[in-house]
């Protein structure tokens, strides 16, 4: 290799060092939520005068948080059940379909990941109010699915395309139909590509603010918005509690990803 | 009697691009055939014709003379061996075995039973609940090979399966195809671009070439009686000198080669007219050297010859390889089997004599495919 790192000497030590303060400037912040939400001070003073459970008490009490969650959830839910199920049958398209503008309707799919999400959010919130879908949950997870779609359809296309069609070919001339060969063979071979695209799905309604704030109305908000709306209000504790709950889910949900991963190779 | 398994004058094209045309080809039940050629003759598409995965254009393949063409490939009943490796990678050997069973909803006790039989049959019995990525190339196509005979189908094709694999373990699964076949009796059909798989394997081949058969024959037959240049060439050893076809009577020829010589009695193949440019082709062990200056073997009866010049000798064991030229500079390759007299103390750069038995010589019309 044209870099080694055991030969750079005394270079190393310095490589070593800017990475550690890199990972602190990304890591501490969110750490020092965490602490925060374990303070017992109002002002979310640093560091803290005493600890406390209070604020995760308040959260709990709080029925406008739990409802919140669960529109989160729901959301989420319906998000990676959609993108996943397009995601596959537009890769199935875009894979193995030879027709012409194939390239037009794959970068039309990629679009939403490389437009601002505030024009996103802009269009489809002038574009869902005219149609009544704004403030709905069908709203939030057609809008979600929208960003959702261009991660899951790379993640299955790139599983699809490692996928030899020949072994189709064979579960075919075996005796199996051509449904049959692609629900018995096909998609057990790419289902580290699906489960990828749940996962990204998932995570991508998740924890999305922008689309989510031009979608809620006051009855209906996810998570993330309603940590915005709270912030915005007052500086309490409790969105600290509450942001600390969301990264440790986001952090199982990878988590697990990861095992399953692991587990099916 | 009607062959088992009928090929009827497919052709297949693809807008002005002919990929195969004029196949035809009846097979006995049992019968081990294979199609042998370069890639793009035409081979493979004639299997996949077979295998329902592509339409001919005209023609028809019948199995038991029932025509097959209207059948989808999935119920055609006909088991492949691909050139790539197609193993389920998410299922262990004996499920993969299993799976043409499965989708037919067979009952469990024989799908175990007959997994049983086929692991054994082709001596997986060590890595039968393993994953396709936990085995070697050679085990893969062994699996692929079990999975594509469990369910008993009268007709087996087999599209190149050994070609990525290395020549010595080659070798050793050509050995267990054909004890498999032995054992099952099944119909195979075999893809291959290597001649000496093909002459190890079959009962009979046939021999592609832009996308036509040019011969249909047993080893021994396409090794004797090339029907054409192409045959020649692509089965055995050749060795090819330009010629002038000086009188053509039936089967045999009398030709003028640069040099002025004339050499008669040579079996002349397709359409050999008098008057015209041919190749005289020749076996490398059919052709005898020796010192031009000794001069004393008198010419046996029918025997034609040249002079050659002796361009590098090369000792190989049981036999010792010439390469030669003629005096119009062109290049003959000749091997003499271990032992036998004439070759003795020939060095490179002597001036020799080479001869050959009037009947082991073919000639072939110039415009002739190759």
């Amino acid at each position: 290799m044209l870099l080694d790192f055991d030969r750079l000497g005394g270079l190393k030590w310095v490589l070593v060092g800017i990475g550690i303060l890199v990972s602190a400037f990304l890591l501490l912040p969110i750490l020092f939520t965490v602490a925060l939400s374990f303070g017992s001070s109002q002002w979310l003073l640093f560091p803290p005068p005493g600890w406390t459970l209070r604020w995760y008490e308040e959260l709990w009490a709080d029925p406008r948080w739990i409802t919140s969650t669960l529109t989160s959830l729901q959301c989420a839910v319906l998000v990676t059940l959609l993108a996943t199920g397009l995601g596959l049958l537009a890769s199935f398209g875009l894979v193995r379909g030879r027709f012409a503008g194939r390239e037009t309707v794959r970068a039309l799919f990629l679009m939403p990941m490389i437009m601002p999400v505030i024009v996103v959010a802009v269009a489809l919130y002038a574009f869902f109010l005219r149609i009544g879908l704004g403030g709905t949950l069908i709203g939030f997870v057609l809008a979600h699915t929208v960003i959702a779609l261009p991660l899951a359809i790379t993640s299955i296309s790139n599983a699809l395309e490692r996928f030899d069609k020949a072994i189709e070919d064979a579960a075919i001339l075996c005796g199996a139909s051509p449904w049959e060969a692609r629900l018995r063979v096909t998609i057990p071979a790419i289902r580290d590509g699906l489960f990828g695209a749940a996962v990204f799905s998932f995570l991508t309604s998740w924890d999305e603010v922008v689309i989510a704030i031009f979608m809620a109305s006051p009855t209906l908000q996810t998570l993330p918005v309603h940590i915005w709306g709270t912030l915005r209000q007052d500086l309490t504790p409790v969105v600290a509690a509450a942001s600390s709950l969301l990264l440790l889910f986001t952090l199982a949900v990878m988590l697990l990803a990861a095992w399953f991963r692991r587990r099916s190779t | 009697m009607t062959p088992f398994l009928d090929i009827q004058n497919i052709k297949k094209t693809y807008g002005a691009t002919v990929a195969v045309q004029d196949v035809t080809l009846g097979i006995g039940r049992g019968e081990f055939v294979t199609f042998l050629g370069p890639s793009g003759s035409g081979k493979s598409t004639t299997l996949y014709v077979i295998a329902g995965f592509l339409d001919p254009t005209e023609g028809d393949v019948r199995i038991q003379g029932q025509s097959i063409l209207s059948v989808p490939s999935h119920k055609r009943n006909i088991g492949m061996v691909f050139q790539r490796y197609t193993l389920f990678p998410h299922l262990t050997v004996a499920e993969n075995v299993a799976f043409p069973l499965r989708v037919r909803r067979r009952p469990n006790d024989e799908i175990e039973r007959k997994v049983a039989e086929m692991v054994r049959l082709a001596r997986l019995e060590t890595v039968r609940d393993r994953l396709p990525s936990q085995l070697s190339g050679g085990q893969q196509q062994r699996v692929a090979l079990a999975r594509a005979l469990v369910y008993d189908p009268p007709v087996l094709l087999m599209d190149e399966p050994l070609s990525a694999l290395d020549k010595k373990l080659r070798e050793e699964i050509q050995y267990e195809i054909r004890r498999i076949h032995q054992e099952t009796g099944v119909t195979i059909l075999y893809v291959t671009h290597d001649q000496e798989e093909a002459l190890r394997l079959s009962d009979r081949i046939a021999v592609f070439s832009q996308g036509r058969i040019d011969q249909i024959g047993t080893s021994a037959e396409l090794y004797q009686n090339p029907a054409t240049r192409f045959v020649a060439g692509f089965v055995g050893n050749s060795d090819f000198l330009s010629c002038r076809i000086d009188r053509v009577e039936g089967h045999s020829a009398r030709i003028v080669l640069p040099d002025g010589a004339c050499v008669s009695g040579v079996r002349s193949h397709g359409t050999v007219r008098a008057g015209s440019e041919g190749t005289l082709m020749l076996r490398p062990e059919r052709v005898r050297i020796r010192n031009a200056a000794s001069n004393t073997t008198p010419s046996e009866n029918g025997a034609a010859g040249l002079s050659v010049t002796i361009r590098d000798i090369t000792f190989l064991g049981d036999n010792t390889h010439f390469a030669v030229e003629t005096d119009w500079k062109q290049p003959m390759a000749i091997r003499v089997p271990f032992g036998r007299a004439g070759a003795e103390g020939l060095a490179v750069g002597d001036r020799a004599r080479v001869d050959w038995v009037a009947e082991d010589a073919h000639v072939f019309a110039e415009s002739a495919n190759g």
